[in-house]
């Protein structure tokens, strides 16, 4: 089958703006030293909800960034896509090198405009004629749209679209354009940001927690919601030496699934989550035992993280407790359908640092979640290849795996 | 595996839409050519001279019990009832094949909005005690399809993809790509896709009720993707090939040519060319589309983001065995899509 002649996918290009950082450099830094970014939200009133904080990204002044002009025509979603591609597109240079029909844009799409459209309708109901340029971005297309233009990259434009997975899936399909010579680059990842939408739909489900996330931990509530955008530029190994391109590491396999169980609930005895990390192995060619580490889905709800937990021992079996399993959201907040492209990016930051990163606030042991969590700090590690998990609302499952730069 | 036997094939067909529910209404509606466009009831928007296609005879009480209906929005309820006609049409019953290796791979443009639109309406209307927590699940877009998944237990590949007039499509080539990577035996794609007053309003502010936003329709047009030799393992029907998909993301500036010779390959032959999305109105594309018979559906059904599941569909039905289809959609600043579907059996024909 052709799988079998599948190339090696290389990560040339980087990029990230996000509360914990607004660029590769200062993402790594929160990441080494464990500074979260959880705070107060003041993006919209958040005073009606038990919880009132978040990942927020503060001090953003998009006319730093953009003209004017330009900013109006963007959502926050598409701004912070924007800046995030541009970095991950200035770092690979791949675009000098080939066609614009040879790079293409797959990404992975969550709340996109609602925050604007929000104000919109808020308008309307209030009797008054909102600016219809606040719609621009209502559906989840739209930034995919505006990064092809942006950067005239022709080849490919589609938005996956399976709510906190979806850029996790955007970079394996990313991966596989290009592994089936439909592109030559692709820019892959995604961006969200906090609405009124996701911060009154996850409290009113009673899923937030009103302290920061604490994902693994004795007490945990909930999660904290977060926002940012996260892209890499991915290209064929042997096309990334040729022009000499600086290689960040590589897309080894990654898998997709449905659990078929519930819309909001993960089937608690952690199989299907297991079956979906083995696939992903399975399509690397990697063995468990070769697996140093998991960034975990790790929301900080109470039941995602037990399942995740059950999951990593019956893919590890005896093994499991010697495989970290870690929770970024504490730094970055969960940024729903940007969520699995920062993880991907914290994953190959830290494969490469040669670290494993810590799992922030730690409130406790929980009976339920006895495995390695690297809740007292980050830890040195030589491993090569990690995993990276997303779950999402329907139960679409999607594991990355990933590995250092040779 | 035998490469020669690793051509994918539709093996099932399921379409709901304003012409009705089943092929066989798209077939006979395709087949007249009479539009079944309804006026927007003026109250709807605020003004008349508008149209719509809503899939009216679609009941779900028809296909499952009202109370269970009512946890569904109408986007999951297509897709959900049309994923269960499809698996019928390709003979897959419960239990019969690994759940595991069934995937759904969907298109879905406007779903999950209606209920983020009453969401946030007693949001705003009543505070945080008018938050009705049983909408938010659904007001993601992957709902239809993930509801699709959990009704009739699809445990393989679970994608949803948006990306304008081209979503379906988009979801055909991913799915396509999934067989040939044994990712999943058997995938359902295709589109789903729901008009409500909201979005048309939405719609109406932009000022797109007569240019994209004009003459929707709603319903779901899903195809049954297998490889040939699975499909023949397990002595399914084979309703057609699905020989090819050529993309484009948009036209590059100063390089529309290569944008074409990606597309649209010379020799361009067909016997009967479908098209999708605003390919009859891409400026773009105009005298650049083969001079072959036309099918297009979007002045009989309407027109939706993901409607180009029900294009392929009304395609694959409108084949004769051994014609060959050439599907073009394009959306406006992109993507476009040329997919090439072989009519009938690829062995007998």
């Amino acid at each position: 089958m052709d799988a079998t002649k599948r190339k090696r996918i290389a990560i040339t290009g980087l990029g990230i703006f996000s509360a914990a950082g607004k660029d590769v450099s200062s993402f790594t830094e929160a990441l080494l030293t464990g500074k979260s970014a959880i705070g107060p939200v003041d993006l919209f009133d958040v005073a009606p909800f038990p919880s009132g904080i978040g990942a927020q990204v503060k001090e953003y002044d998009p006319l730093a960034y953009f003209s004017k002009r330009e900013a109006g025509k963007m959502s926050r979603v598409d701004q912070f896509g924007v800046i995030a591609a541009g970095e991950a597109l200035r770092d690979s240079a791949a675009a000098s090198h080939y066609s614009p029909y040879e790079i293409g844009v797959s990404m992975g799409a969550g709340a996109s405009g609602m925050l604007q459209s929000e104000e919109w309708l808020s308008e309307a109901l209030a009797g008054r004629r909102g600016n219809p340029s606040l719609l621009r971005g209502v559906l989840p297309d739209r930034t995919a749209t505006i990064l092809a233009e942006t950067y005239n990259l022709c080849g490919y434009q589609s938005s996956i679209t399976t709510a906190c997975s979806s850029s996790a899936s955007s970079i394996g399909w990313g991966a596989d354009l290009v592994a089936t010579g439909t592109l030559k680059a692709v820019l892959c990842g995604g961006s969200d940001c906090l609405s009124r939408l996701t911060f009154s739909g996850f409290n009113s489900l009673k899923v937030v927690d009103p302290a920061p996330c604490s994902p693994f931990s004795l007490g945990r509530q909930g999660i904290s919601l977060g926002e940012g955008a996260a892209f890499m530029v991915l290209e064929d190994e042997t096309d990334a030496i040729r022009r000499g391109a600086q290689i960040h590491g590589y897309i080894l396999g990654y898998a997709v699934a449905g659990e078929a169980f519930h819309m909001t609930a993960p089937d608690p005895g952690g199989a299907d989550a297991a079956r979906v990390m083995q696939q992903a192995l399975d399509r690397a060619r990697v063995s468990t035992g070769a697996v140093g580490w998991v960034n975990a889905h790790g929301t900080g709800t109470p039941l995602n993280d037990m399942v995740e937990s059950k999951a990593m021992k019956l893919l590890f079996g005896e093994r499991a407790p010697q495989v970290p399993l870690v929770s970024t959201k504490g730094l970055t907040g969960h940024c729903l359908g940007a969520a699995g492209a920062v993880e991907a990016m914290a994953t190959i930051i830290c494969l490469n640092r040669g670290i494993i990163p810590q799992t922030l606030n730690f409130r406790g042991n929980d009976p339920d979640c006895d495995l390695d969590y690297c809740h007292q700090g980050a830890k040195q590690s030589a491993a090569r290849v990690a995993l990276s998990n997303s779950f999402a609302f329907g139960g679409n499952t999607t594991c990355l795996a990933l590995s250092k730069a040779d | 595996m035998d490469p020669a036997k690793n051509h994918i094939v539709i093996t099932g067909l399921a379409a709901i839409s304003a012409a009705g529910i089943g092929t066989e209404a798209l077939r006979e509606a395709v087949k007249r050519g009479e539009s079944l466009l309804q006026p927007i009831p003026e109250e709807v928007i605020g003004q008349s001279g508008h149209f719509w296609a809503r899939a009216d005879a679609f009941r779900a009480a028809d296909f499952m019990p009202p109370l269970k209906a009512r946890k569904f929005d109408r986007c999951s309820l297509l897709a959900v009832v049309a994923a269960g006609m499809a698996l019928k049409d390709a003979g897959i019953v419960a239990g019969s094949l690994e759940p595991t290796r069934i995937g759904i791979v969907l298109g879905c443009g406007l779903g999950g909005i209606a209920n983020a639109d009453e969401f946030l309406r007693g949001y705003f209307t009543s505070g945080a005690e008018g938050l009705q927590p049983m909408l938010f699940p659904n007001v993601v877009p992957n709902a239809s399809a993930s509801n699709a998944s959990i009704e009739h237990g699809l445990k393989g590949p679970n994608v949803t993809v948006i990306q304008r007039f081209c979503s379906a499509e988009s979801a055909f080539h991913m799915a396509r790509r999934f067989l040939e990577e044994d990712r999943a035996d058997v995938i359902l794609t295709g589109g789903v896709d729901e008009v409500f007053p909201a979005m048309l309003n939405c719609f109406k502010a932009m000022g797109q009720l007569r240019s994209f936003g004009a003459n929707f329709g709603e319903g779901a047009g899903i195809l049954v993707l297998e490889r040939e030799q699975h499909a023949r393992n397990r002595k399914a029907q084979i309703l057609a090939g699905a020989a090819g998909v050529r993309t484009i993301g948009r036209p590059a500036p100063g390089a529309h040519e290569e944008g074409y010779d990606r597309l649209l390959p010379e020799p361009c032959t067909a016997d009967l060319l479908s098209l999708s999305g605003t390919a009859t109105t891409d400026k773009w594309l105009l005298g650049h589309l083969p001079e072959l018979p036309r099918l297009d559906i979007a002045p009989v059904l309407g027109r939706s983001l993901a409607m180009g599941g029900l294009a392929m569909a009304a395609l694959v039905l409108m084949l004769k065995e051994g014609e060959t289809g050439l599907h073009v959609a394009a959306s406006p600043e992109g993507p476009y899509y040329a997919i090439d579907i072989l009519g009938g059996d690829p062995v007998r024909s």
